[in-house]
């Protein structure tokens, strides 16, 4: 049986996680890390980079990489012209944003989809590796931000599919991260869920009975998070917005919910500024402010009063800053839990659903809601609301069509997103022609058209005339988004480029096991104990050989000569492999004697 | 009946009965929140999509199906409104269409009469002094009291609903259900003139 698994698609960092016997488990390469930055790189040969090694040639060549790109799923070029000057690729589009690396363009879930078949590959690796026969993944659940709308729940899933993964569900972050949280104890009662990421906010209210977590409310901002914190900061020192810039500013960020001042220091120029954390907390006050309306709004909907919530759960790498975890307690009156990793819980949840999804396993269940409330364009502009905004999913509504001219066979549908009365303040999803109707008097015709969204958050439509029993047929026209077929065609794209990605990974991973053994040859000769080791117990002449050795795969280690990487990396093992071996029995003998070898 | 009693597969939505009775709750208006809450908590451990994802297409539309209508049945139960806007359907006293503010607005409920005769003058005059530069401040305070004999109203409206809802359960009338008929429309329309004047606050 193939494997499935949980995905965390982030707007900075992305993770995968399965279950075993029982227990979610976040799937880490081989030095632990469980985080793929979700950046992708494409050389000027044509070569995709992705995740770390993405994330160094944003330093070297920022302008055909792309990071951040959530924020761009699901949006037309008309929604985010206003900052497409601070990312340092091109970002062009209609309908569908375009984002430019060299002298090739993606769409955002094509981006992604990079994203997700290198969490795909991690995890098939790991299966190998664990000795499972069938390794291929084929099928996820992905996460999302619980406000994300339909076009950005679509994006998602095309980005799946386009990474060749049959998305089993898309799922609320908060959610999923109430999901593993409820995991360690038989939690009863209601819980609010702060998920405060790199460029989304959300807040979910959920109460949680009998193993079933049925969420109350849902509110907050899809384009909010730890990116408008970088931007602050780099708007304040006045640097500019090179990525250079960006780097030292996101340490200042990261050093400042540690300590009380640190210094942004620019790599390569002398700029050097110390900040204060009370500096910081005032630049980013009004940020964490906008966080606060959306959990008020969410504790009225849910029809309760802050004392009403018995625990609350902090959520995404930016609930590690003081400020926000102050904010959240005065606000909510309680301690908030992290004793989960904010970076890890939501791929652990999203992995428990799909255990679910798969097992049929029925001690948990998540009742999701949809966030925003669907309605259509009546007369003047007005919209008529169908299905309101915390309804649990899956929900129907149903609305009455009729025509206005004789013999009329075709209505034209709008439907929108959103909270506000005017169509022109929601968001537009799609317009929808029903075709088919059977020729009539003006008003005759009784065309009840059903609108479902599913337990994705995700909306389909049907309708049929009543008086005829007809089924009519539906013309979809998104107002944001890909439509199937070209979403097929980047499948079969994707295809095309799979040969020349392959090649590209398994260049990647010999340089990055030639890096490891470099770095594990680099630490032992600079151990303290190394000079009397040399001395006592290795062969005249060895040391200078492993370091004449490391020097010449250093040299090779940048090439794309995959062969010659792989031969040298092979004879610096073999040269260090008497060395290691000592190291090893100097350990144990220390560990024999009850001695650290640190202290001899 | 949810499943198939032979084959225990689970059954599409073809034939069903209302919300009170897919619910297994009396067609009563005062509930017992806590036993609609579990029942709708034991079905949807019995519908859910998420338990039939490995079944047949026709058994996944059904849970689909099924799922959604316990939703909207739940949904519309639990808020006690809601629960007598359903109940007014049922019994073919539709007062749809007043929600959404249209034809709610297009006539004034007789016993509303004179309290939006006053709220509209003085609404007008709020405007008035808005347009003359009187302060914001003054504008929210005449705004705020501007609410009060309204919000007064509602709450008025709220007990004669409750009083009248208990009358339901134990007569099962049809002047009773007349009477909650036009209550609810008042209420509709009360709940208009305060989102009217919380507009003005915005403006």
């Amino acid at each position: 049986m193939s494997k499935v698994v949980g995905i965390d698609l982030g707007t900075t960092n992305s993770l995968v996680a399965y279950v075993r016997d029982g227990r979610p488990e976040v799937i880490r390469d081989a030095a632990g890390d469980g985080l793929v930055p979700s950046v992708v790189s494409i050389d000027a040969g044509g070569t995709v980079f992705v995740g770390r090694e993405a994330q160094r040639r944003l330093l070297t060549d920022a302008g055909r990489t792309a990071y951040s790109v959530k924020r761009f799923m699901g949006k037309g070029f008309d929604d985010v012209r206003g900052e497409a000057n601070r990312f340092p690729f091109a970002i062009s589009g209609d309908a569908v944003v375009r984002i430019g690396l060299g002298d090739r363009t993606f769409t955002p879930p094509e981006i992604s989809a990079f994203v997700l078949r290198e969490l795909k590959h991690r995890a098939e690796a790991f299966f190998a590796a664990q000795g499972e026969v069938d390794h291929e993944v084929d099928r996820a659940v992905i996460t999302v931000p619980a406000y994300f709308n339909d076009a950005q729940r679509t994006a998602t899933r095309d980005a799946g599919r386009i990474a060749g993964l049959e998305v089993l569900r898309i799922i609320n972050e908060p959610t999923a991260a109430s999901l593993a949280y409820g995991l360690d104890k038989r939690h009863t009662g209601v819980i609010a869920v702060y998920d405060l990421g790199g460029g989304t906010f959300d807040i979910s209210i959920l109460r949680v009975e009998d193993g079933v977590f049925q969420v109350l409310s849902t509110n907050g901002d899809t384009h909010l998070g730890g990116d408008d914190i970088d931007h602050l900061l780099m708007e304040h020192i006045g640097r500019g917005f090179g990525q250079d810039v960006r780097k030292a500013v996101i340490q200042a960020k990261w050093d400042l919910s540690e300590r009380d001042e640190t210094t942004i220091q620019v790599a390569g120029s002398a700029y050097s500024r110390r900040v204060t954390r009370a500096e910081f907390e005032s630049l980013i006050a009004p940020i964490v402010e906008r966080t606060l309306a959306p959990c008020r709004q969410a504790l009225a909907d849910a029809g309760l009063q802050p004392a009403g919530i018995d625990e609350v759960v902090l959520v995404g790498g930016s609930t590690r800053i003081p400020l926000v975890r102050r904010r959240v307690e005065e606000l909510f009156g309680k301690t908030p839990h992290s004793q989960l990793n904010p970076d890890e819980v939501v791929a652990l949840g999203a992995a428990v659903q799909a255990d679910i999804l798969v097992t049929g396993n029925r001690e948990m269940l998540l009742l999701d809601v949809t966030p925003l409330s669907l309605g259509i364009e009546t007369m003047g502009g007005v919209v008529s609301k169908i299905i309101l905004r915390n309804s649990t999913i899956p929900a129907t509504g149903s609305e009455m069509f009729t025509t206005g001219v004789d013999n009329q066979t075709a209505v034209d549908i709008h439907v929108v997103q959103g909270e506000r009365e005017l169509v022109a303040d929601n968001r537009s999803l799609a317009r929808f022609k029903l075709r088919g109707i059977p020729p009539m008097p003006a008003g005759l015709p009784r065309v009840q058209v059903q609108f479902q969204i599913d337990a994705n958050g995700i909306l389909s439509v049907t309708a049929r005339e009543l008086r005829t029993e007809v089924e009519q047929t539906i013309e979809v026209k998104p107002s944001y988004g890909l439509t199937d077929e070209q979403v097929e065609q980047m499948l079969l794209d994707s295809f095309e480029h799979a040969e020349a990605d392959f090649d590209a990974r398994l260049l990647i991973e010999a340089r990055n096991e030639a890096e490891s053994v470099i770095q594990a040859t680099e630490k032992s000769l600079r151990d303290p104990d190394f000079a009397a080791i040399e001395q006592q117990e290795l062969a005249p002449g060895e040391r200078q050989k492993i370091e004449s050795i490391v020097a010449g795969l250093k040299m090779v280690l940048n090439s794309k000569d995959r062969e010659t990487i792989q031969k040298w990396t092979k004879a610096l093992n073999d040269a260090t492999l008497h060395l290691a071996e000592v190291m090893m029995n100097r350990s144990v003998r220390a560990a024999l004697t009850g001695k650290n070898v640190n202290d001899a | 009946m949810h499943f198939c009693p032979q084959c225990s597969k689970i059954l599409s939505l073809g034939r069903h009965g209302d919300f009170f009775a897919f619910l297994g709750v009396p067609r009563k208006l005062n509930l017992d929140a806590a036993d609609l809450e579990r029942r709708f908590r034991e079905l949807s451990r019995q519908f859910h999509p998420d338990y039939f994802y490995n079944a047949t297409p026709a058994e996944r539309r059904a849970s689909l199906e099924r799922s959604s209508y316990l939703n909207d049945a739940y949904r519309t139960l639990k808020n006690p409104v809601t629960r007598i806007e359903y109940l007014l359907k049922l019994e073919g006293l539709a007062t749809a269409g007043a929600e959404h503010g249209g034809s709610g607005r297009a006539s004034v409920p007789p016993a509303l009469l004179e309290e939006v005769f006053a709220l509209n003058e003085e609404l007008d005059d709020i405007r008035g002094a808005r347009s003359a530069g009187a302060p914001r401040d003054e504008i929210a305070a005449r705004l705020a009291r501007a609410r009060l004999p309204i919000e007064r109203k509602r709450d008025e409206h709220a007990r004669d609903l409750e009083a009248l809802a208990a009358k339901w359960d134990a007569s099962g009338d049809r002047d009773t259900l007349a009477a909650l008929h036009d209550r609810i429309l008042e209420r509709n329309y009360i709940n208009n003139l305060l989102a009217t004047i919380e507009q003005e606050a915005n403006a």
